[in-house]
């Protein structure tokens, strides 16, 4: 590992500072994620600003019947919280889906938000990688790709993008707050991640010197009724082959709200906009979610290892939304 | 008899009894103290170069930069070996650091010593290496160094009424056991070396070591330190020369510990294999001929490589009567990495391929896989395809009707997640599930084959302790997380009558214990212990233990104790009795898939094993749950990944193994027909349960799935997309 500095600022204001003189400086939560790429040498920060310190710790109520949840919230408390639970069963059912409890415990909200890509390719700095080495190449596009994206990729990286969390705060369209020396603002989560392109090495829209502080959870009723499936090569303790989180209203026959982002499947958190537009105003059918869930995959880039992933993408979504839309799973 | 205190004490601790094991409480609590917890004041650290490359030159090899790092004490590349520069099991074939080229991913090349481990890991880092990459041989089928080739021809009639053909695959499995590798070198005044290692064979190690090192062997001593688990990957060295030419340079302590992901390259794996078989019968299913053509990698160096190619082919087609045979094994060299010992030894990858076949062969004929397996079953009296007599007893046919009376679990329960594939990923409430069940069964030999001269020794105390009787039990023998301790101390309470035993830490102050693999060390040094015991018994004159220790003072005995020969395999023919003992389990396997998403639930593994005598119940059943468990491992989840030479998933978090939530209840049977030839007539029970689950579970799959399921491990895509109507690699009927 590369030595490196180690501050932990009390405040949100030292620590945006600490990283603003820094330009290699990184934020460091519960270090999950960070800490081991730095041992494998893939991130070499100069400087490591513990952010664990902050008071960023609470889940907050909101005027309107949202949740603004602190980044430091760690991931077990979150999934724990009551009204979460109950307002948007989906996402603490995604964090349970993640890691390991001992993981969990220790994880934060702001640092899963950029949880880097598990790609074996990405870990192993013998290996040619344009998100670890700009220009690099990519020894996943004609390698072993079975765990990697079909949606969003580029011809630099088919990486897929890690988390569960994130994917259903995709699909609740959740709200990040960032700070920085230059003031706050807000970036809507189906924005804050970035798709690789010939840059596969930005995520997100974060820059480098920008804390995130905060994500509120907007009011979202229909969510009460929503759901998180991810599938897996084991029963648990690994990384989604695939995964759906899914929220479902529907009046009469008809849907009048739907929510459908996916895991697993894709280089960034993927909201499924195409596949919700379908649903929307139409019949709650098998025929319509299947029809929905083809027009969302009909994009897909697939490569031998990894074209099954559409196959179970498809096949879970439309379980999901008739899980929903009849409370069991049987149509 | 004065001693009746405390034979009463023994009742519970003695041969048959489930004695606690001293390590159980600490390793469940997190206090057991591995030989990664070892320490001295003043050791240093030791880290090791590795080769990115699976083939390369090495042009030239600059140290300088390292040396430069402030707390770096020594560098060290192959010029610095004192003494031979190769090691190596079965042939010297491995060089202790890459000399001008490397052949594997993670092959050696250089070491640092530094006051840090950080430190000595930058300066690792900071060695320039100039590789010339050259091509690697990664296909098995394109390799042309062969390590070994062992026919097996019986019979001359390959026709038949019924033939079945199939093609086989089995992926890369890695022992994964706790503990990564460990080790601290200590060097000693007389210019020798101490060394302590979690390893499986000590005398071993210490016969490899000492030319290495360039001294005598009395000058190498070695003391096992605390092991996690080992299943075959300890068998050959790894950091021990490492560690000791580091501590005899700089005459300081130096530790070495690998993390997970060195372990990865820092130990051999199973041997990845490519079968096709081929099995004649007559039309009410007897066997009449089988073809096997059975091609393990042997990655980069010799290992064990072999051994293991002589039990593919001598239990290459399964426990079964086999009249006619064309088997041929074969052992090559590649740019992989090396393979070498793992629980199964050979006999795992032939296991899963003959086993499908007979399912075939049922289906072929119209019978369930009970009957087939029935109709052809060994049992004792039979030959083996080598032309060796089963002399002891083999009641195949009874262990799988027993198997198939036992009940059957219910259907699934649809209010626990738990219970259906994907578990608590709630992937389904119970659509698109359909059940399957299997059976498999394995034939393992027991002990070290082929003439190999197999033998344990065992020291044996016996003296007063404060008045009390007491008796020291001294051995080399590993304790590798499977109750050895434990059993050689029920041993020497059973033989003496005497509730206090010790068991000496194993080391090399005694003669070799040899290797704790094959199943062996309750056969061979239980064998030496009670050997032991009893010439420490005969010495008491009769009298009782107090008595006769207070009249003759302490009494001491040692014995070596071996099993009966065994005889080399013919080149030709592959004729010959090459084992000692040869033990049977059988699983049967009920699944739940989801055949949609390709998801597996196994929801119940049975097993009928015939143990000979149990010698621990509890610490059996742990044998055969835990056996059981690393056979589901590789039927449906554990595989290294190698492409192209190179490791993609060197760690916990992309190897999987079973999880609890993976890992099904059991229920087994346990037979006890004495092996006339083995000591209290037990036969070895570590092995056997990860041959038969793998090709259970993977029957039971088939079951649920109508699918052929040709490799394993069997991932969700081989399901999944026949389901859609996609062929996944022409696995599909």
């Amino acid at each position: 590992m590369k030595p490196f500095a180690y501050v932990k600022p009390a405040d949100v204001a030292g620590a945006v500072r600490a990283v603003s003189d820094e330009p290699g400086a990184k934020f460091l939560g519960g270090g999950t994620n960070l800490v081991d790429l730095m041992r494998e040498g893939v991130e070499r920060p100069d400087t490591v600003v513990d952010v664990t310190g902050l008071p960023l710790d609470t889940v907050d109520q909101l005027p309107g019947g949202g949740l603004r949840i602190g980044a430091m919230v760690r991931n077990s408390s979150l999934a724990a919280d009551e009204r979460v639970r109950a307002r948007y069963p989906m996402l603490s059912q995604a964090i349970l889906a993640g890691a390991s409890a001992q993981l969990r415990n220790m994880a934060t909200v702001g640092g899963n938000l950029l949880q880097r890509t598990r790609c074996p390719y990405f870990y192993d700095p013998a290996a040619a990688c344009n998100k670890r080495e700009p220009g690099g190449g990519c020894d996943a596009l004609g390698g072993f790709n079975r765990s990697h994206a079909v949606l969003g990729v580029s011809g630099s990286c088919i990486a897929a993008h890690p988390s569960d969390m994130c994917v259903a705060l995709a699909a609740l369209d959740a709200v990040i707050e960032v700070e920085s020396v230059r003031g706050t603002r807000r970036i809507p989560m189906t924005g804050f991640h970035r798709l690789p392109g010939d840059t596969p090495e930005i995520e997100t829209e974060l820059a480098p010197d920008e804390l995130v502080t905060a994500v509120e959870l907007p009011p979202a009723p229909f969510a009460a009724r929503s759901r998180y499936r991810k599938v897996r090569d084991r029963a648990s303790y690994a990384f989604a082959l695939v995964s759906v989180a899914a929220a479902l209203e529907v009046r009469d026959g008809a849907v009048t709200a739907a929510r459908l982002a996916l895991g697993g499947l894709a280089a960034k958190p993927w909201r499924a906009h195409e596949a919700e537009r379908i649903l929307l105003g139409g019949p709650a059918s098998e025929e319509s979610f299947a029809r929905a869930a083809e027009a969302e995959l009909a994009g897909a880039d697939v490569r031998p290892g990894n074209a099954f992933k559409v196959h179970l993408a498809r096949a879970t979504i439309v379980a999901t939304l008739r899980e929903l839309n009849t409370g069991k799973g049987t149509a | 008899m004065t001693e009746t205190a405390s034979t009463t004490t023994t009742a519970g601790q003695g041969v048959g009894e489930s004695a606690r094991r001293p390590d159980a409480v600490l390793k469940v609590t997190g206090e057991f103290a591995y030989a990664s917890d070892l320490w001295l004041d003043g050791m240093v650290w030791g880290v090791t170069l590795r080769s990115p490359h699976p083939s390369a030159w090495i042009r030239s090899i600059d140290v300088g930069p390292a040396l430069k790092i402030d707390g770096v004490l020594a560098v060290l590349t192959h010029e610095d070996v004192p003494g031979v520069k190769f090691f190596g099991l079965d042939r010297r074939d491995q060089p202790v650091l890459a000399i001008d080229q490397v052949r594997y991913q993670g092959e050696p090349v250089a070491l640092v010593a530094a006051d840090h481990p950080e430190t000595a890991r930058r300066a690792a880092a900071a060695i320039v290496v100039d590789y010339e990459v050259r091509a690697a041989v990664t296909d098995p089928r394109q390799a042309t160094d062969v390590v070994r080739h062992q026919p097996v021809r019986r019979g001359d009639t390959f026709e038949a009424e019924v033939v079945v053909t199939g093609e086989y695959e089995v992926g890369m499995q890695d022992q994964a056991f706790l503990g990564p590798e460990s080790g601290l070198a200590v060097p000693a005044e007389d210019g020798g070396v101490d060394l302590y290692i979690a390893t499986q064979w000590l005398h071993v190690d210490r016969d490899q070591l000492a030319p290495c090192l360039g001294l005598p062997h009395d000058k190498v001593r070695l003391t096992l330190s605390g092991v996690g688990g080992a299943f075959g990957a300890r068998e050959d060295l790894s950091m021990q020369v490492h560690a000791c030419m580091l501590a005899l340079r700089l005459n300081r302590p130096v530790k070495i510990v690998y993390g997970r992901e060195e372990s990865f390259f820092g130990h051999v794996h199973r041997h990845p294999a490519l079968m096709r078989y081929e099995h004649g019968a007559t039309r009410d299913g007897r066997l009449v001929y089988v073809k096997a053509d059975i091609l393990l990698d042997g990655g980069a160096y010799c290992s064990s490589s072999p051994a293991v190619v002589g039990n593919a082919a001598s239990l290459g087609v399964g426990p079964y009567e086999v009249p006619n045979v064309r088997v041929d094994a074969t052992g090559v060299y590649t740019n992989n990495p090396p393979c070498g010992a793992m629980r199964g030894f050979g006999a795992v990858q032939a296991c899963y391929a003959y086993e499908s076949q007979m399912d075939r062969l049922a289906e072929a004929c119209g019978l369930s896989p009970v009957e087939i397996r029935v109709r052809n079953a060994v049992s004792q009296g039979s030959r083996l395809i080598t032309g060796q007599l089963i002399d002891a007893p083999a009641p195949l046919a009874g262990m799988l009707r027993d198997l198939e009376s036992m009940p059957l679990p219910e259907g699934p329960p649809a209010t626990d997640l738990r219970a259906l594939p994907g578990g608590v990923s709630q992937t389904t409430r119970g659509e698109a599930v359909r059940r399957g069940v299997g059976y498999g069964v394995g034939i393992k030999n027991i002990c070290f084959s082929e003439g190999f001269d197999d033998y344990s020794t065992a020291r044996v105390r016996a003296e007063l302790v404060g008045g009390e009787p007491h008796v020291t039990v001294h051995t080399a023998a590993a304790e590798v997380g499977q109750g050895l301790v434990t059993l050689q101390a029920q041993i020497a309470r059973t033989e003496l009558g005497i509730a206090n035993v010790t068991v000496a830490t194993a080391d090399t102050a005694v003669g070799s214990a040899g290797s704790s693999s094959a199943s062996r060390q309750s056969y061979v040094t239980g064998g030496a212990v009670r050997a032991a015991c009893e010439a420490v018994r005969k010495r008491f004159d009769g009298l009782p233990a107090r008595e006769a220790l207070e009249r003759f003072g302490p009494i001491e005995e040692t014995r070596e104790y071996r099993h009966r020969p065994t005889y080399p395999m013919d080149p030709v023919t592959g004729q010959g009795d090459s084992h000692t003992q040869l033990a049977l389990c059988v699983h049967r396997a009920v699944v739940d898939v989801d055949v949609e998403l390709g998801l597996v639930k196994v929801v119940e593994l049975a097993a009928v094993q015939d143990v000979g005598r149990v010698l621990n119940p509890q610490a059996l059943e742990g044998q055969i749950h835990g056996g059981s468990a690393q056979g589901l491992g590789l039927a449906l989840m554990e595989e290294i990944q190698v492409r192209d030479g190179l490791v993609l998933n060197p760690s916990f978090t992309d190897y999987l193994i079973p999880t609890i939530l993976d890992m099904p209840p059991m229920q087994t049977k346990i037979l006890e027909n004495p092996d006339p030839a083995a000591p209290y007539g037990l036969r070895g029970a570590g092995e056997p349960p990860t041959l038969s689950s793998t090709p259970a579970i993977a029957a039971a799959v088939r079951a649920a799935t109508g699918l052929r399921l040709t490799r394993v491990p069997i991932r969700p895509e081989d399901i999944a997309l026949f389901n859609n109507g996609e062929v996944s690699d022409g696995k599909r009927t």
